[in-house]
C-alpha cells in the first residue's frame, strides 16, 4: 500500500514539473496571458494525450503478458502496433471517408484486431499457440510493417478521436480482470473457475486493440511502454490484474508524460521523439529484467 | 443414477481415439483413485468429466443435466479441477491466488480464503509469493483454491507428485474428511499404486477403457497390474498398507 502512495505521490510530482516546469518555468499563482496559453493550449493537451497513450501502451502490455502467460508480450513486439499504424497511415492518405470522424482510429483498431490475429494464427502450432512462435511471428510483420510505413511517410496521426477508445478498452479490461486472473492460471484452471477461456482472451484482446489503435492514432509508435511498465508494476503492486490493471495505467502514462518532457527539454527548442526516450530509459531495463530471474520464471 | 454419469463416451483427437466407449456413474461421497500407465487415458478422462473436453460420442450428465448446458459459474459451483501441470510463472502472493476460487460466487460460501490457505497448512506463507515456494507448496495452494471452491466434485490429476510423503498423507486424511463432512466425491489420477489402498474404490484405465473398477485389495492384483502397466508385479505384504491412514 505503502508503495501505491509513493508511486502516487512520484506521479503528481511529474504532472506538476511536465506541466509548469519544464522546459520553461511559468509560475501557476501569477500567470500572464502567453503564459496560461502556453499551458492550456501547448503543455496541457500535450500531457494528457501523452499520459492516456502511455496508460493504454502500460495497460495492454498487461494484458497482452497475462494473456499469452509471457512476459515479452507487448502491443510492439506482437506487431500490433505496426499493423495499426499501418492501417491509420492508410486512413490519412485515403481521407476520412469511410467512418467520418473515427475512420482513423477504427482503421488502427482493424489494423490492430487483424494483426494479432494473423500473429496468432502464425504463433499457432499443434492445438496451442506456442510462445516462441507468436514473438517472432509478431516480431516478423512488425518489420514488414515498420518498413512498409517507412516507404509511405513517418506517421503521428495526431488524431483526436481515438481517445473515447482508450477508455472504453480499459472499461472492458476491467470488466474482465477477474477472466484475466484467471488466465494467468492456465486455460484448464480458468475454466475449472466457470470462465470460458475463449471468450475472455477474445474480450480482453479487442480491449487490447482498442487502446493500442487510439494511443497509435493519437501519437504513433511508442515501444517499450507496454513491455516495461507491467513489470515495474508488479513489483509494486504483485501480479493480481484488479491492482495491476490501474496501476500500469498510472504509470505507463506517467512515464510517457516524463519522457515526453524531458524529449521537450534537453534540446529545446529541438524535440526529441518520447520513443526515443522510453527506449533509453526501457533498454537497459529491459536488460536488467533479463538477468533477474524472479520476475515471471523466465 | 449418479450425480455425474458418464454415458458411453469416446473421444478422437487427430484420429488417434484416447477415450473409447467408457461408462462411469460418480456418486455424492465418493472416494475414488485412478490408475493407469502414462498416456492410458486418465487425464482425457478427468478432463472430459469436467467439461473441459467435449465427447464426440455418448453423453456427460450432472445433476441429470447435460454438463455442456450449465452456466461456467454455475458448473464452478458443483465441479472443480485441477490440472497435473501448474506452470504458473506470475508471481501472485499465496492469498490471492487461493481467493480466485471465490470467483464463481456472488455471495461469498462459509470458508474463507485464510481458512484454506491453514487446512493446507501454508498460513505462514499466505502472504510470500507463489513463485518463491517449492513445488509441493505450489501444489497446496492450488489445492486450497480448489477447496475454497467448495464444490461437490473434485477431479484431482495426480494431486500427490511432488508432495512430500507427509503431505501426500495429510491431503488424502483432508480430502476423507471432507467428504465425511460435507459428502464431497473426489476422483484422483494416482501414479503411486501404493496409495491405492487410501480409497474407497479404484479404477484401472487402459488405451482408453475401464479394465477393473472395485475395492483396492482386490483390484491390487499381479495380473491386473501387469496388465494395465506392462510390467511383472509381486504385491509384497511389507508395501501393502491395507489398512487406511486415519
Amino acid at each position: 500500500m505503502r508503495k501505491i502512495i509513493l508511486l502516487i505521490i512520484v506521479s503528481i510530482c511529474i504532472l506538476f514539473v511536465s506541466v509548469f516546469i519544464l522546459p520553461k518555468f511559468i509560475n501557476p499563482f501569477n500567470l500572464d496571458d502567453t503564459g496560461s496559453q502556453i499551458i492550456f493550449s501547448i503543455r496541457l493537451p500535450r500531457v494528457i494525450v501523452s499520459i492516456l497513450m502511455g496508460s493504454a501502451l502500460g495497460v495492454s502490455g498487461a494484458i497482452l503478458q497475462g494473456l499469452l502467460r509471457n512476459p515479452l508480450a507487448d502491443p510492439y513486439i506482437l506487431g500490433i502496433s505496426s499493423g495499426a499504424t499501418l492501417m491509420a497511415a492508410a486512413g490519412l492518405i485515403f481521407g476520412k471517408i469511410i467512418f467520418g470522424l473515427f475512420t482513423i482510429p477504427l482503421l488502427a483498431f482493424i489494423g490492430a484486431i487483424s494483426t494479432g490475429i494473423a500473429v496468432g494464427i502464425m504463433g499457432y502450432k499443434g492445438g496451442g499457440l506456442l510462445p516462441e512462435r507468436l514473438l517472432l511471428a509478431g516480431i516478423g510483420i512488425g518489420f514488414l510493417f515498420s518498413s512498409i510505413l517507412m516507404l509511405l511517410m513517418s506517421i503521428s496521426a495526431d488524431d483526436p478521436y481515438g481517445l473515447i477508445f482508450i477508455f472504453a478498452g480499459f472499461l472492458l479490461s476491467i470488466w474482465r480482470v477477474k477472466g484475466l486472473n484467471a488466465l494467468i492460471l492456465g486455460d484448464e484452471i480458468a475454466y475449472s473457475l466457470g470462465f470460458s477461456p475463449f471468450k475472455e482472451r477474445l474480450i480482453l484482446f479487442i480491449s487490447v486493440g482498442l487502446m493500442t489503435a487510439s494511443s497509435v492514432s493519437l501519437g504513433g509508435i511508442v515501444g517499450f511502454i507496454g513491455l516495461l511498465i507491467p513489470h515495474i508494476v508488479r513489483y509494486f503492486v504483485g501480479s493480481d490484474c484488479r491492482f495491476l490493471l490501474p496501476s500500469s495505467a498510472l504509470a505507463g502514462g506517467i512515464l510517457l508524460c516524463m519522457a515526453d518532457t524531458i524529449g521537450r527539454t534537453i534540446m529545446s527548442p529541438t524535440e526529441i521523439p518520447a520513443g526515443i526516450i522510453t527506449a533509453i530509459i526501457g533498454a537497459p531495463y529491459f536488460l536488467y529484467l533479463l538477468r533477474r530471474k524472479e520476475i515471471m520464471g523466465v | 443414477m449418479g450425480i455425474l454419469d458418464l454415458k458411453k463416451i469416446s473421444f478422437s483427437y487427430n484420429r488417434e481415439e484416447f477415450i473409447k466407449d467408457l461408462s462411469i456413474s460418480l456418486n455424492g461421497g465418493e472416494f475414488i483413485g485412478l490408475l493407469g500407465a502414462n498416456g492410458s487415458g486418465k487425464s482425457t478422462l478427468l478432463k472430459l468429466s469436467a467439461g473441459i473436453l467435449s465427447p464426440q460420442m455418448g453423453e456427460i450428465n450432472l445433476w441429470n443435466k447435460p454438463l455442456h448446458h450449465y452456466k461456467g459459474k454455475d458448473r464452478a459451483k458443483l465441479i472443480s479441477y485441477l490440472p497435473q501441470m501448474l506452470d504458473i510463472n506470475a508471481p501472485f502472493r499465496v492469498i490471492e491466488l487461493v481467493s480466485m476460487g471465490l470467483y464463481p460466487y456472488d455471495i461469498l460460501p462459509q470458508l474463507s480464503p485464510e481458512e484454506a490457505i491453514e487446512m493446507v497448512g501454508l498460513t505462514e506463507k499466505k502472504n510470500s509469493s507463489i513463485t518463491e515456494l517449492s513445488g509441493g507448496e505450489r501444489r497446496r495452494v492450488f489445492i486450497a483454491m480448489t477447496l475454497l471452491q467448495g464444490a461437490g466434485i473434485l477431479l484431482l490429476d495426480e494431486p500427490l507428485a511432488n508432495l512430500d510423503i507427509k503431505y501426500q498423507i495429510e491431503l488424502i486424511r483432508l480430502l476423507r474428511n471432507l467428504r465425511d463432512i460435507k459428502n464431497i466425491s473426489v476422483v484422483m489420477a494416482l501414479h503411486d499404486i501404493n496409495m491405492a489402498f487410501q480409497f474407497d474404490c479404484v479404477y484401472i484405465v487402459k488405451d482408453g477403457r475401464l479394465i477393473a473398477s472395485g475395492e483396492p485389495h482386490e483390484i491390487i492384483a499381479g495380473e491386473l497390474l501387469k496388465d494395465a502397466f506392462d510390467i511383472d508385479v509381486t504385491i509384497s505384504d511389507i508395501f501393502h498398507p491395507l489398512k487406511p491412514i486415519k
